[in-house]
């Protein structure tokens, strides 16, 4: 049998189980006690009889009828018991319930038959020994037999009642007992129900802050668990931190790799400037570029949060710096609002927008963010001459390669776009009502 | 025009050198950032070219002891590190500039003359003194609308004194803007380099200031 996959199915199925194997045995064992202590009285009973049956029994084989007489009257001897004396030479006496006659027994030695005969093999009831029988009628009796030696040989006395005598008693005691058990049975199941609810909680719990985990809302567990669950809380534990230095160690090596290839790269290039082939050198920049961007995003936490307003003043100071010859002024307007993105990957993709727009505008950039359900759109506009709408689908349509697309706007938004794409948000270029660009950048709010 | 390049690659530290020298500058070429930040902190210079990567202290650091220790020399910030976030430390680390390699000799000519030229209080980039006048942007002297031609020695010079112009350069002030930090200097070769000014743009723009120095006027002042 295959066992059900979930724990709760698991331990229900056991507990059932075992509830009913326990009910079972308790049910077999107390009706067993029960039995015996009826049986038990019926065959007391049966013994008084058979003491009075082996007093008429005279010391010659004979029966003493009168005595027979006294007692069947004095104790309704015969009223509700068949009784039976066989000497060695056939009945000499005995009373059949209401005229019944006695066809077998269970074990054949035909206890309320004729006695067997000296030298029988087949072994005769025990004295006062019990036994079971099936009258001719199909009645079934219960009964004990005794053997008197006399003069005239062995006389065998036999009484017995019918069955129903046991069984009746024993039944009107049963029907109680399975009701009780019944009722334990069904208890036994709710609290089990109740036990499994509860006991299995603290694994709902944990499976609910494994989820915070992954959407950024928490960066570990709880370790105070129930002793079972702790040393499992605080292996996850292990395995995010240990998560979060493999991210550190694989965005470290690519800014390694960005900086063991771009110096040499840079002295090819100005021991080529002027050379036709410096061209092939802006390709491999280009290229080093692409991979390393996409190196970067491999390594997207999407757990981080990262409060948008400083970095915006930071690289609009940075982009003022930049574009210092320029006359382009940079007005921000941005809530304290938390994206769920992290910092380097922030300043990445609003960096390039940035200077995207601040390179193509003619006086004024924009920035500016708000609150829109579970995302914050910022908005960079500029004043410049915009880009067509055919080169804006093209831009951020996704699965285009970075480095397909020339210079000027298309290298940063492509950055923007796939960074934004990352984590779970997008990037929509429009025209700005002046007729420059507005890049919109939704991003998870925290 | 006298810059600090900091730049501990064996051999992208010389051709920059070796660029910024064909464009009239004197360069002082340092591999190490200890070096630098000492060299920072007790020369006089136009500007510095830094690395961050640097072996034996991180350019940043350079930076924010040479802002630490007061110094403004302008600074340009040329480095493989091309993140925002680097553009961001740096720029609070306390540059004025930030080129990633690779890039192009003339932008970063263009963009040190800038620094340059906004360093001495300059908004405009073309300068102009009676006839003369100074495009910074491309280090073109004109005469009379005329481009003057001049040797590194001679533009350095005047280029100082144009920058500086109507106030007076002392004279020891000129020897560290001109020459670089190894060159044996010879303590007359100075009134050599501006005889030979004057004659290309005519005496009377440059004043000698005794027992102090030396300075551009347009002859009116």
């Amino acid at each position: 049998m295959r066992m059900p996959r979930s724990i709760h199915g698991r331990m229900l199925a056991l507990s059932v189980v075992t509830t009913l194997i326990a009910l079972l045995v308790s049910g077999f064992a107390i009706g067993g006690v029960l039995d015996r202590f009826v049986t038990h009285n019926v065959d007391q009973r049966l013994g008084d009889r058979l003491m009075l049956l082996g007093a008429i029994v005279r010391k010659d084989g004979t029966i003493d009828r009168a005595l027979l007489d006294r007692m069947t009257v004095e104790t309704a001897f015969a009223a509700d018991a068949a009784w039976r004396i066989d000497a060695p030479g056939g009945a000499i006496g005995g009373a059949m319930l209401r005229g019944m006659v006695v066809r077998s027994d269970r074990d054949g030695t035909m206890p309320l038959g004729p006695v067997a005969p000296p030298g029988d093999r087949r072994r005769p009831p025990g004295p006062g020994g019990p036994f079971e029988a099936l009258l001719i009628d199909g009645t079934r009796v219960h009964g004990r037999a005794d053997i008197v030696p006399t003069d005239a040989g062995p006389v065998r006395i036999a009484v017995a009642v019918p069955r129903r005598t046991i069984d009746q008693p024993l039944r009107s005691a049963m029907l109680p007992l399975l009701a009780t058990l019944a009722i334990v049975g069904i208890v036994l199941a709710a609290a089990t129900l109740v036990q499994l609810r509860l006991g299995l909680r603290p694994l709902r719990t944990l499976r609910d802050r494994m989820v915070e985990i992954r959407s950024g809302r928490a960066r570990s567990v709880p370790e105070d668990q129930p002793d079972e669950l702790r040393p499992l809380a605080v292996e996850l534990n292990a395995l995010v931190r240990d998560n979060d230095a493999a991210l550190a160690t694989a965005r470290a090596s690519a800014a390694n790799l960005a900086h063991a290839l771009k110096t040499p790269v840079a002295t090819l290039a100005l021991d080529l400037s002027g050379d036709p082939r410096g061209g092939q050198v802006a390709r491999i920049d280009a290229t080093i570029r692409h991979h390393l961007s996409r190196a970067r995003n491999a390594a997207v936490d999407r757990r981080a949060a990262t409060p948008l307003a400083p970095a915006i003043d930071d690289l609009v100071a940075v982009v003022r710096a930049l574009h210092r010859g320029s006359a382009v002024t940079v007005d921000v307007a941005v809530p304290p609002v938390v994206v769920a993105i992290d910092a380097a990957d922030l300043d990445e993709l609003v960096g390039n927008l940035l200077d995207n727009a601040a390179r193509h505008a003619r006086s004024r950039v924009a920035v500016s963010a708000r609150r829109d359900g579970a995302m914050v759109v910022l908005e960079i506009t500029d004043d410049g001459p915009g880009i067509t709408a055919a080169d804006r689908d093209r831009a951020t349509a996704p699965g285009v390669r970075l480095d397909e697309r020339g210079d000027g706007h298309g290298f940063g938004l492509a950055i923007a776009r796939d960074l934004a794409g990352l984590y779970g948000g997008s990037l929509k270029l429009a025209e700005a009502p002046g007729g420059g660009l507005v890049a919109r950048v939704a991003l998870p709010a925290v | 025009m006298r810059i600090l390049l900091v730049e501990d690659d064996p051999d992208l530290g010389p051709a920059i050198a070796r660029a910024l020298r064909a464009e009239h500058c004197a360069v002082d070429l340092i591999a190490s950032g200890i070096d630098a930040q000492h060299l920072g902190d007790t020369e006089r210079y136009d500007a510095a070219v830094l690395d961050l990567g640097l072996p034996d202290r991180d350019g940043t650091a350079v930076l924010r002891g040479w802002r630490e220790g007061g110094r403004g020399l302008p600074v340009l910030i040329l480095t493989a590190r091309d993140g925002w976030s680097d553009k961001v430390a740096g720029f609070k680390a306390g540059a004025d500039d930030f080129l990633t390699k690779p890039f192009r000799i003339e932008e970063l000519t263009m963009r040190l003359r800038a620094l340059v030229r906004r360093a001495a209080g300059h908004g405009a980039t073309r300068l102009t003194c009676g006839p003369l006048a100074f495009e910074s942007q491309t280090g073109v002297f004109e005469l009379d609308g005329l481009p003057v031609r001049l040797t590194a020695l001679e533009w350095r010079v005047l280029s100082a004194l144009m920058l500086a112009k109507d106030a007076v350069i002392e004279r020891l002030d000129l020897m560290e803007r001109v020459y670089e930090g190894d060159a044996d200097v010879d303590s007359n070769s100075l009134e050599v380099i501006i005889g030979r000014l004057r004659k290309k743009i005519g005496a009377s723009l440059i004043e000698t200031v005794r027992g102090r120095g030396y300075r551009l006027t347009d002859g009116t002042a």
